[in-house]
């Protein structure tokens, strides 16, 4: 490249991330970082290992820790080393690997990096420009730090899970996979990269301190606004809605049984010249004029009605055929997809190539998911499947720390490094 | 002082992007929240104060303004969008969510090669190309073709439809991506000097945000199982909500996983004279306690634990379960968060003057402490036109006479 060229790197390049996450939430963080270019070294130990490792499917058989799905999927684009940060000697390894590094990433319980030594304060005393986020349930300050959770714990407490489901069922629905643990990686990445902005600008890094209870509440802008403005308690107007619309109202807006078993149909018209378009294609142009349907207002209050009736006609109907001819008429209107039908049978996915065939040295040719943002000079990428353990060792202690080869090995015997 | 403080933001979003731009704000960036004359259609959002609906009164617009500045400003007449292109030649970020074909103000991609140095984001719910790209939406269509829907809903209720979790759950998930497009390409700027445009596919986000349903369906292609409150999976599970005795529900899934913190719960619920069968000795061992296999001594103890939980409120229980070390929870509605004390010793809920008003309003605040980029609120929801003058008399140097012209002709207000 010369000097007239404009950089074409991914747009991290040259960042570098000392990862010491697992499960989900980090992991979401650290995927993103990576596809953005950023060098992430996941931090692992053999007793210790991320369970992810472990789960459901091994494609190519049962062969941890490195023949997951969910493990490559969730970790692609990252390096992986194997140190115990309780052996003195391990402890220091990761001290010498943060002097190198712009950020570390962690989400175990809020005592435990403060229980190794490396604290904040401590991190900072090896790299005062470091940027540290910890990512926990409930944050690393207040009376409950040491409460501890998962996605669903955190999305209990947030009032997301009460928030979907039916109005007469027993129990909400909530939410089918862990939301939390992604919205929560995905926040951490937004705050790293606006601490990294800022440290270019002033050279200042940071402690961000993250509650993934608190990323759930922020979502809950509206509701929690109708109580502390209006008083209103959640329950009180017969919430949560089913699949009905809260804000904006439109009406119809509802899932609708299509033909064949558990398929699904989304139709909501938010307007006036939606539900017209709605009814002209639907066969039933009369709707238009039943007084009960003629406005929005009318139409809420006749709602059981009018979805009885769009769902009777909905029925036996081919889903993907319905989603076109409505769309064909600017109704707007999506079949329920699950994950194989987005990797399967979505047009739009194919048409801009969310997945492409990667190759894993245990699990060999698979799909890798999307790139969710795509810049036009400096593309994020996915071709490094996720790492065997601890393949990255030679590369980070004797490449990026400098070890001589007996050390290592003096390190691999005393119990430092594994 | 924010980690975005002096980058100006023209955010010309729809509601789909209101989230992403009111992240920025928070981040510190100076946001012009452009609206069209007669206002933006998150105006008119509920719910209302004291709910009446108008354009002042919309709850949704003061969560999602707040800390942005309002220009109303008519971009689709020859006079808006050249005064557009006078406030982009200082701006650092422009953030737009037109679809391409559905009759666009301006192209995003010509405009960010007009301005090399610009950061142009199109947030929109299928991307700039592909045959869906202009297909009509709504939140709840987004979230039906892009997977969340597919893993959520009831396997007790027969029949039951899959479920769409309620609150603008696409605009949240997309939104953290443009934020983050957004700072990481600002951080690019800085080594580069150079801008770029940003193509951003709602339903790309909302498909990297379905947990092992992505994995499942990548590498097998099998679908998982809608289960009520819990995650979908390859085969059925075990309920996870419990109801107690004060009309509430725990969420159990945290159970121990340390022997001894399965003591420690045991002896939370034997204490109370219950839970006789959580002394089995094979309980003792953690992958006989593991929940989602179906195991005949997990049947054992959840049948226990049901009891114990269906006789205790729901406080009580949380409380001691996690003394105990056990991560579960209430299933709490929003209004309910407020009263804990954790949020509020850390600060979470935010007090906001209204000042023209009178009243003071509690908000969600923080989804993020940067030690020392603290993210702010901001000042309250901004009024329609609020800042209109200022920016294009201020900072574009408009006459009064031409700004009252630019009113009368409805271009602005």
């Amino acid at each position: 490249m010369t000097d007239s060229e404009p950089n074409t790197r991914p747009p991290l390049d040259g960042v570098r991330v000392v990862d010491f996450t697992w499960i989900v939430a980090g992991p979401t963080c650290t995927r993103l970082l990576g596809d953005l270019g950023a060098e992430v070294i996941r931090v692992e130990n053999e007793q210790t290992l991320d369970s992810i490792r472990f789960g459901r499917p091994h494609p190519n058989g049962f062969d941890p820790p490195d023949s997951g799905a969910m493990f490559n999927w969730l970790d692609r684009n990252k390096r992986s080393i194997t140190v115990n940060a309780r052996h003195p000697d391990g402890l220091d390894l990761i001290k010498r690997l943060i002097r190198v590094s712009d950020v570390v990433v962690e989400n175990y319980s809020s005592r435990i990096l403060e229980n190794w030594g490396l604290s904040y304060e401590e991190q900072r005393a090896e790299n005062p420009q470091i940027i540290y986020v910890s990512l926990s349930g409930f944050g690393h300050s207040g009376p409950q730090r040491d409460y501890s959770t998962w996605g669903p714990t955190a999305q209990a407490l947030s009032g997301l899970t009460a928030m979907s489901g039916l109005p007469e069922a027993p129990e909400p629905a909530g939410w089918g996979y862990s939301y939390l643990d992604h919205m929560a990686g995905f926040t951490a990445a937004a705050a790293i990269t606006a601490a990294l902005k800022h440290r270019r600008d002033t050279g200042q890094g940071q402690w961000i301190d993250l509650s993934q209870v608190e990323t759930g509440m922020a979502l809950t802008g509206s509701a929690t606004l109708d109580f502390t403005v209006n008083g209103r308690r959640y329950r009180e107007t017969g919430n949560p809605p089913g699949n009905r619309s809260v804000w904006p109202q439109a009406a119809p807006h509802n899932t609708y049984p299509t033909a064949g078993d558990d398929n699904w149909i989304m139709i909501t018209c938010t307007s006036d010249a939606e539900w017209e378009s709605f009814c002209e294609v639907s066969d039933h142009p009369h709707w238009r004029t039943d007084r009960r349907f003629a406005t929005l207002p009318a139409r809420l209050r006749h709602e059981d009605e009018l979805d009885e009736q769009i769902g009777s006609w909905t029925a036996g109907q081919d889903g993907r055929a319905l989603m076109q001819r409505l769309q064909a008429a600017d109704v707007p209107a999506g079949v329920v997809q699950n994950g194989v039908d987005l990797v399967v049978s979505d047009p739009q996915m194919k048409a801009r190539e969310w997945t492409v065939t990667r190759n894993h040295p245990v699990i060999g040719e698979h799909l890798t998911d999307g790139l969710q943002i795509h810049f036009s000079r400096t593309p994020a990428h996915r071709d490094r499947p996720g790492p065997r353990l601890g393949e990255a060792n030679h590369y980070v202690f004797a490449e990026l720390l400098g070890l001589s080869d007996e050390r290592i090995a003096e390190l691999q015997i005393n119990g430092a490094l594994g | 002082m924010g980690a975005l403080d002096g980058v100006s933001v023209l955010d010309c979003s729809e509601p789909r992007g209101h989230f992403a731009g009111k992240l920025l704000a928070g981040l510190g960036a100076d946001v012009i929240k452009i609206e069209p004359p007669g206002g933006d259609v998150g105006r008119s959002y509920g719910p209302f104060l004291h709910d009446q609906p108008g354009p002042e009164r919309s709850l949704y617009w003061w969560h999602y303004a707040a800390g942005k500045r309002s220009l109303a400003l008519d971009l689709h007449s020859a006079d808006g969008i050249e005064l557009f292109l006078q406030l982009t030649a200082d701006a650092d970020v422009v953030l737009e969510t037109w679809q391409p074909g559905r009759g666009r103000p301006f192209d995003p991609i010509a405009l960010s090669e007009h301005f090399p140095e610009l950061i142009v984001i199109s947030l929109t719910p299928f991307g700039q190309t592909g045959p869906w790209r202009d297909h009509a939406w709504s939140d709840a269509v987004g979230l039906a073709l892009g997977g969340p829907m597919g893993s959520t809903g009831y396997d007790n209720i027969p029949g039951a439809p899959p479920i769409r979790p309620t609150e603008h759950h696409a605009s949240h998930i997309s939104g953290y991506f443009a934020a983050t497009a957004a700072c990481t390409a600002l951080y690019e700027r800085q080594d580069s000097g150079l801008g770029q445009h940003i193509d951003i596919a709602m339903h790309e986000c909302l498909g990297f945000t379905i947990e092992s349903s992505a994995p499942w369906a990548l590498y097998e292609r099998h679908p998982l199982i809608r289960q009520a409150g819990r995650h979908a999976g390859p085969q059925p599970t075990e309920p996870w909500q419990y109801p107690t005795a004060d009309g509430r529900l725990i969420n159990i899934f945290g159970m121990p996983r340390s022997e001894a913190s399965w003591l420690a719960l045991v002896a939370f619920i034997q204490e109370r004279g219950m839970g006789e069968n959580l002394s089995e000795y094979e309980l003792l061992d953690g992958r006989k306690r593991q929940l989602g296999l179906q195991q005949p001594s997990v049947a054992v103890m959840l049948d226990d634990i049901a009891e114990f939980i269906a006789a205790h409120e729901a406080e009580e229980i949380y409380a001691g379960a996690q003394a105990a070390g056990a991560a579960w929870s209430i299933i709490r509605t929003p209004d309910e968060c407020l009263a804990d004390e954790h949020w509020r010793a850390r600060g979470f809920f935010v007090d906001v003057e209204h000042e023209e008003r009178d009243l003071t309003v509690t908000f969600p605040g923080a989804p993020y402490i940067l030690s020392e980029t603290p993210w702010t609120h901001g000042r309250r929801a901004p009024l329609l036109g609020e800042h209109t003058r200022e920016i294009l008399c201020g900072q574009l140097g408009l006459s009064d006479d031409e700004f009252g012209a630019l009113v009368s002709a409805g271009v602005a207000q």
